[in-house]
């Protein structure tokens, strides 16, 4: 089995692989707080494997070091959800240029093979793909952005890209049926085997997630719980967690309040960066 | 150079069909009908051998009792690639009851967003992207949205099925279809995949969706596509994508535009359906089966 990383990359092969190699156990249940780390990164020219395998010890993972990579099947994936140009989205992030042999890596979850589950949102049965239903641990690599429907797309939302375009479309329309919050929530529930690894030393603020403004935070978040991280996220962004529809929907398998999550490395507070919110979204704004 | 860019890649997907007949998205995966049509048109001159036959009925068993195809024989739904099977059967010259029925579903299919309550409720409650719910397009899959690259694919096929089959539903649809893309078009001339704005805020076209938007406006009367089809010459000209370049390539030379060949060191890569549509874009490619009959470039 393998594990499979999504969205976005910073060094994803790099982070990815030496975390799974330190998480083969089943993950423990919720217990009512949730370790994310915040750490600080000036750039993109930084030693960002250095800054991740700091991120993911602070998790309280025991890590082995950047060799690692060798010895564990890592692969690279992504499923946009509007463009069906997969390979060119690629190229056009840089991953064709960065990654070794990066075809033989990567997979488009929006065409790959699929298999059904049951009993997915309300639906008789749902088709993921079997890169995805098989992989030993999923770690979502998004960008830190506002989202015009959603509010914010973080760790949790990029969960969209788990969906086959192939068999649901582009867009995924069929979560915009079921509900965008649902949908997310749903999608969080079933794939519980998880770390998130969320940019923010560039994110994105206003008319998120396609047309806004870059937006220069200068962190990483990390995390194994995505509703703790993406909370996290929020009061990073200026946003309040408690006014996230899908993350007051997930308060019973996720740490979203403050007092449950137990901040490492840089406070939240102190790296508190205020995303632009657009008009309709002002009353998000944390206090 | 036409045999030095476009052999490789009709050898490509040669060597890459399925035990079974058919194609995945990549090498090795399974057959779903997507690629499989795209391979089957791109090699359509092959269309007498075993192998090519042996991809057509695998496509043939994909198409459940009401008509519509399903996306690979795993998955049991109906699917918006009903289209590009009927355009295959057009290639194929194949115009059968299956065929018919194939046709008959997608006349009857449209975008949930047109269905009775949806527009009653569009009546009392402002729709954030502005749609004209009037103009009936065709959605991936029944029960969503209908939207650009589903809508082109089907107006396609049904302008080359009515040759062969008339009626006023069929003509109607496709007027109505085209008037869904035509409502749908972007500020800059292109298209998208199917909102030109959300939340009032105007969204920018994509080179791929402009390509299939003006395949399925071939033959329109309503429209001067010139402005358009200038636009996506410079679409073509900037992009470096080569899945945008290979549909554009096919749309415009499909309104007869000359365009420059892409050069015969570019190899194929493993996306499959990238291989077979590069092999349609070529100018003695299969673009023509793109252009419904009795339309001239």
């Amino acid at each position: 089995m393998k594990p499979c990383l999504t969205r976005r990359a910073l060094l994803p092969a790099a982070a990815a692989a030496v975390l799974a190699s330190c998480q083969k156990a089943a993950p423990t249940p919720f217990a009512g707080t949730s370790p994310v780390a915040v750490l600080k990164a000036k750039s993109y020219q930084e030693d960002l494997v250095s800054h991740i395998l700091t991120g993911i010890r602070l998790c309280g993972l025991q890590v082995k070091d950047a060799d690692g990579i060798r010895s564990v099947l890592v692969e690279i994936a992504e499923g946009p959800g509007h463009r069906r140009d997969t390979l060119g989205l690629a190229d056009e992030a840089g991953y064709w240029k960065g990654v070794k042999n990066f075809e033989d890596n990567f997979v488009d979850l929006n065409r790959d093979d699929v298999s059904p589950i049951k009993n997915f949102a309300g639906q008789e049965q749902f088709f993921f793909p079997n890169t995805v239903l098989a992989a030993d641990l999923i770690v979502s690599m998004p960008k830190m952005k506002t989202h015009h429907w959603a509010g914010t797309t973080l760790s949790m939302k990029n969960f969209f890209g788990l969906v086959p375009g192939a068999v649901y479309g582009w867009p995924k329309n069929t979560l915009h049926y079921i509900g965008i919050a649902e949908s997310i929530v749903a999608l969080n529930r079933q794939f519980r085997q998880t770390f998130a690894i969320v940019d923010g030393i560039v994110g994105m603020e206003g008319n998120g997630p396609i047309q806004g403004t870059p937006k220069t935070a200068n962190v990483l978040v990390f995390g194994k719980d995505l509703v703790a991280v993406d909370a996290t996220c929020c009061r990073i962004m200026g946003i309040d967690p408690a006014k996230i529809e899908y993350l007051t929907m997930s308060a019973d398998f996720g740490a979203t309040s403050a007092a449950q999550i137990q901040q490492r490395g840089e406070n939240p507070a102190a790296v508190r960066t205020d995303f632009q919110l657009m008009q309709q979204y002002q009353s998000l704004r944390l206090a | 150079m036409p045999e030095g860019y476009l052999r490789p890649r009709l050898e490509a997907l040669r060597r890459h069909q399925n035990p079974d007949g058919g194609w995945g998205y990549f090498p090795g995966k399974r057959s779903w009908l997507e690629p499989t049509a795209y391979a089957l048109l791109a090699l359509q001159k092959d269309s007498e051998s075993p192998a090519w036959q042996k991809g057509w009925r695998l496509l043939r068993s994909w198409q459940r009792e009401d008509g519509a195809w399903q996306p690979n024989g795993h998955v049991p739904e109906a699917h918006w690639a009903t289209a590009l099977a009927i355009t295959l059967h057009c290639a194929n010259k194949v115009h059968d009851a299956a065929f018919r029925k194939g046709v008959d579903w997608l006349v009857a299919t449209s975008g949930a967003e047109t269905r009775l309550f949806a527009r009653l409720f569009a009546m009392v409650a402002e729709s954030p992207t502005g749609h004209d719910l009037k103009f009936r397009g065709w959605p991936w899959r029944p029960d969503a949205t209908a939207w650009i690259e589903p809508t082109a694919h089907t107006l396609v096929a049904l302008k080359k099925a009515a040759k062969q089959i008339s009626g006023s539903e069929l003509s109607k649809r496709i007027v109505l279809g085209e008037g869904m893309i035509l409502r749908r078009r972007c500020s800059d001339g292109g298209w998208n995949y199917g909102a030109k704005a959300a939340l009032g805020i105007e969204l920018p076209s994509y080179p791929e969706t402009t390509a299939l938007a003006l395949l399925g406006l071939q033959g329109s009367r309503e429209a001067d596509l010139t402005p358009a089809l200038r636009h996506a010459y410079h679409l073509w000209q900037d992009s470096r994508s080569r899945w945008s370049r290979a549909w554009l390539a096919i749309s415009l030379r499909s309104f007869g535009t000359a365009l420059p060949e892409e050069p015969e060191s570019q190899q194929p890569t493993h996306d499959l359906i990238l291989t077979a549509l590069e092999a349609l874009a070529t100018p003695e490619g299969g673009h023509r089966y793109f252009r419904p009959d009795g339309v001239t470039a």
